[in-house]
């Protein structure tokens, strides 16, 4: 039972009956009869039972734009109602003047739009709707909270978007189409055509030449098809925060500019993620939109606190295919983590891939080895030093099984991702 | 000069006797002088006791009873050969002059010099007239025991009533309720001192020696119940109280309208938050902790050592010689003084303040070897 703020101005309407006939008994007679009606307009009040609820689903929306949910509400009883519906959501969905006033009268049926703003990544949900309905004199009212399920899909923020005009031009410069030509062990032949000054005399087809009327050069593109097969590790490392973005956010901006030029270049994508268990995959998305899917497929992935499986996660990436690949290991260099999980299942993935290491690095590190004002600062540096030495050798160690290291601040790494994968296909390693 | 004094002044001179005497008249209505030694008491043989009456009353065969608290009036006999004297009434309340109405039941009551509040709970309608008395007050009623009587009091106070005696003009000196209450307006009547002008001595063995017994109450504070005092409760009118609990009531209707929510409250299910920073600060404090400063000192010349390697493009390990000597030779320092800050050979720190020291020459030579 909810009151309105009626019920304590009628209350204290019983100042007059008091003044005028001053006892106990006064006091009381007013009450019951304030009780009286309140319980009568309760009484009077439609059960918020008899609505209906209906949302269709909301979709996807990119973190921080707006959107909005629409609640279908129909009075599916033989009473008119009047009141408040509140549509809640969980706080970081940022649903604001989600309390809507509604009067229906029987059959009647009204769309309840709250406009959502999610300021955090991942799948927000709806908690529940609230429905309070008045009586006739507006005193009390009937209140209940029904579940109605909904869920708006923050997708992740792609900051290093910009990265990518410049390393598309810079993979144009590789596919040919502009002046410099690249040559070198694994390119392909792309097609025949007629010869220019200054083209490379080696690249004259001769044959093709002897059946032409002009010089023929054959031109040569970079590799296209192959398999880039994206790992991102979500176990206890990637929770670690550096200047408060929890690195598995970091390694999901870079997996997206990645993936973005990697489509473009013709390349497939395959993606995985996972900790103990595969949280999700993504199978050979070669397509322009690929930065889309894999914004979809990664939106609800968090940090798990538990120490990743890697020979499930290496089985996984087996799973994807035979076809030789470069696989992208985003995780932590994290000396303890990978010399227990990663390093004995390294050499069975480096003997059929191209395995990189991409990790973003704490600058709050190399700060901590500079301040050496204080006894207590000297052991924090010794300590990082220590820290620092530990991740060299485990660097070095990677290094000496063919797998390349890819260590840079949250903000450099997908672009020195990006740029590492152009080189690999400029010289065509892939 | 000091008439036209007076008459400048006259506003304040005028309000400042309307002060006096109305704090004259409060003192005198608010039951008498309150001293210790019992004013009125039957057995106080001063100027202002009454112990004279209460003597000669015994002497006339009257049976005197002095009691001095409700519980011991209660256990006396109060009948139709019985009246009942209460001299001092400032230490009746409410509770007890109810108890003292109650046991006697209808037989005489005489109280002196009651206060207005007083006179109403006596059950008299009654009020107390301010005018003054004048010195010597006659009779002039019907009452045949006082027909020819002259009073003279000094203080005392009328009370309005319709047959009393001793009349001053607008009111009388003693007033006889319908309950059998009579109301004294002086107490010159029965003081010591003061009992044997005029007729004031008759007057008050006619009045007191009309019964066998007299039972004489002298009220004690001791039996007053808490609420007897005058609270503010009774200067203020009779409907607060109830307004004030329908205020409490709208209050807590309040509490309840604003209390219930429009639903729960809906929870965010947060994050973990771990800073990467963390274990290598903890690692930091274990070193502090255990002052491992041979640890800390290897630590950090091994890492300045790798360091320097690096920029003068020389192998990273084994080759400490070498490296001792090109940074000699870079920073144009000694070659022993070099090699006692990059080689466990310059020995372990043995204070938390060398470790400082060793901390800060190897960053100021890693300094000198990046301008270099």
């Amino acid at each position: 039972m909810v009151i309105t703020g009626r019920v304590p101005l009628l209350l204290l309407l019983g100042l007059v009956p008091v003044v005028l006939r001053p006892s106990g008994g006064t006091v009381w007679m007013w009450l019951g009869v304030v009780a009286f009606v309140v319980l009568l307009d309760w009484l009077l009040a439609s059960k918020p039972a008899s609505l209906s609820f209906h949302r269709p689903p909301v979709g996807t929306v990119r973190l921080g734009y707006p959107t909005s949910t629409t609640l279908t509400v129909v009075n599916e009883g033989s009473r008119g109602l009047r009141g408040i519906v509140r549509d809640a959501w969980q706080p970081t969905a940022g649903a604001v003047d989600n309390r809507h006033r509604v009067r229906l009268t029987p059959g009647d049926r009204v769309l309840l739009t709250t406009p959502l703003t999610p300021v955090r990544r991942g799948d927000l949900r709806a908690a529940g709707v609230t429905v309070r309905s008045y009586g006739l004199l507006g005193l009390a009212a009937r209140q209940q909270t029904r579940v109605v399920p909904g869920t708006v899909r923050s997708l992740p923020p792609f900051e290093s978007r910009k990265h990518l005009p410049s390393r598309l031009a810079r993979l144009r410069e590789l596919d040919g189409r502009a002046a410099v030509r690249v040559r070198g062990a694994g390119t392909e032949f792309d097609s025949l055509r007629e010869y220019v000054r200054g083209d490379d005399v080696r690249s004259i087809d001769w044959r093709a030449s002897a059946r032409n009327r002009n010089v023929v050069v054959r031109t040569w593109q970079p590799e296209r098809d192959r398999r880039v097969v994206l790992v991102l590790d979500t176990s206890r490392t990637s929770a670690a925060r550096v200047d408060d973005v929890p690195r598995l956010d970091s390694a999901m901006d870079a997996a997206l500019l990645l993936a973005a030029l990697a489509a473009r270049a013709g390349d497939r994508i395959d993606f995985v993620a996972g900790d103990r268990r595969i949280r999700s995959r993504l199978r050979s998305a070669g397509s322009r939109d690929v930065a889309a899917r894999l914004q979809d497929t990664m939106a609800d992935l968090q940090p798990v606190l538990v120490e990743a499986d890697w020979s499930g996660i290496a089985g996984a990436v087996a799973e994807l295919g035979r076809q030789r690949a470069l696989v992208v290991l985003l995780t932590a260099l994290d000396p303890s983590a990978v010399e227990e999980g990663l390093l004995p299942v390294l050499p069975a993935l480096t003997r059929h891939h191209r395995v990189v290491l991409a990790s973003v690095n704490d600058p709050a590190l190399a700060a901590l080895t500079e301040s050496r004002d204080s006894i207590d600062e000297v052991y924090d540096a010794a300590a990082a030093e220590q820290v620092l030495r530990r991740r060299r050798r485990t660097g070095e160690l990677l290094s000496k099984l063919g797998v390349d290291i890819v260590d840079a601040d949250a903000e450099k790494l997908p672009p020195a991702l990006a740029d590492h994968y152009l080189g690999l296909k400029a010289r065509g390693l892939l | 000069m000091s008439t036209s004094w007076v008459r400048r002044n006259r506003a304040l001179l005028l309000v400042g006797g309307v002060l006096l005497l109305a704090v004259a008249l409060t003192v005198v209505l608010g039951g008498g002088p309150a001293r210790s030694d019992a004013p009125l008491d039957p057995d106080n043989p001063g100027p202002d006791g009454a112990q004279a009456i209460a003597r000669v009353l015994d002497d006339q065969g009257v049976e005197v009873t002095v009691t001095r608290s409700a519980d011991g009036l209660e256990d006396t006999v109060v009948d139709d050969g019985t009246m009942v004297l209460v001299s001092d009434p400032s230490a009746l309340g409410e509770s007890t002059t109810e108890r003292l109405l109650e046991h006697a039941d209808g037989e005489p009551v005489v109280v002196l010099t009651p206060s207005p509040l007083l006179i109403d709970e006596l059950g008299l309608d009654s009020t107390v007239n301010s005018a003054s008395i004048p010195e010597r007050v006659e009779a002039r009623c019907d009452d045949p025991r006082f027909t020819d009587l002259t009073l003279e009091v000094d203080l005392g106070v009328a009370y309005t009533g319709d047959d009393g005696c001793f009349g001053t003009g607008d009111g009388s000196l003693l007033v006889t309720g319908e309950n059998g209450v009579t109301l004294v307006g002086s107490t010159d009547l029965l003081t010591n001192d003061r009992i044997t002008d005029g007729d004031n001595a008759a007057a008050a063995l006619r009045l007191l020696g009309e019964r066998e017994r007299l039972v004489w109450y002298v009220p004690n504070y001791e039996d007053l119940l808490a609420e007897d005092s005058v609270s503010l409760r009774s200067l203020l009118p009779d409907w607060i109280v109830p307004a004030l609990v329908i205020v409490a009531l709208a209050t807590i209707g309040l509490i309840w309208w604003r209390a219930r929510r429009l639903g729960a409250l809906v929870t965010e299910p947060l994050p973990v938050v771990v800073k990467a920073i963390e274990t290598t600060r903890s690692r930091g404090r274990l070193y502090r902790k255990v002052n491992d400063r041979a640890h800390a000192a290897e630590a950090l010349r091994d890492a300045a050592g790798a360091r320097l390697a690096d920029r003068l493009h020389l192998p990273r390990a084994g080759h400490e010689q070498q490296l001792v000597r090109d940074v000699a030779r870079h920073t144009g320092r000694p070659e022993e003084q070099v090699a006692a800050l990059l080689t466990p050979a310059g020995g372990i720190p043995t204070s938390d303040h060398e470790l400082v020291r060793l901390a800060n020459d190897l960053a100021a030579l890693d300094r000198e070897v990046r301008r270099s």
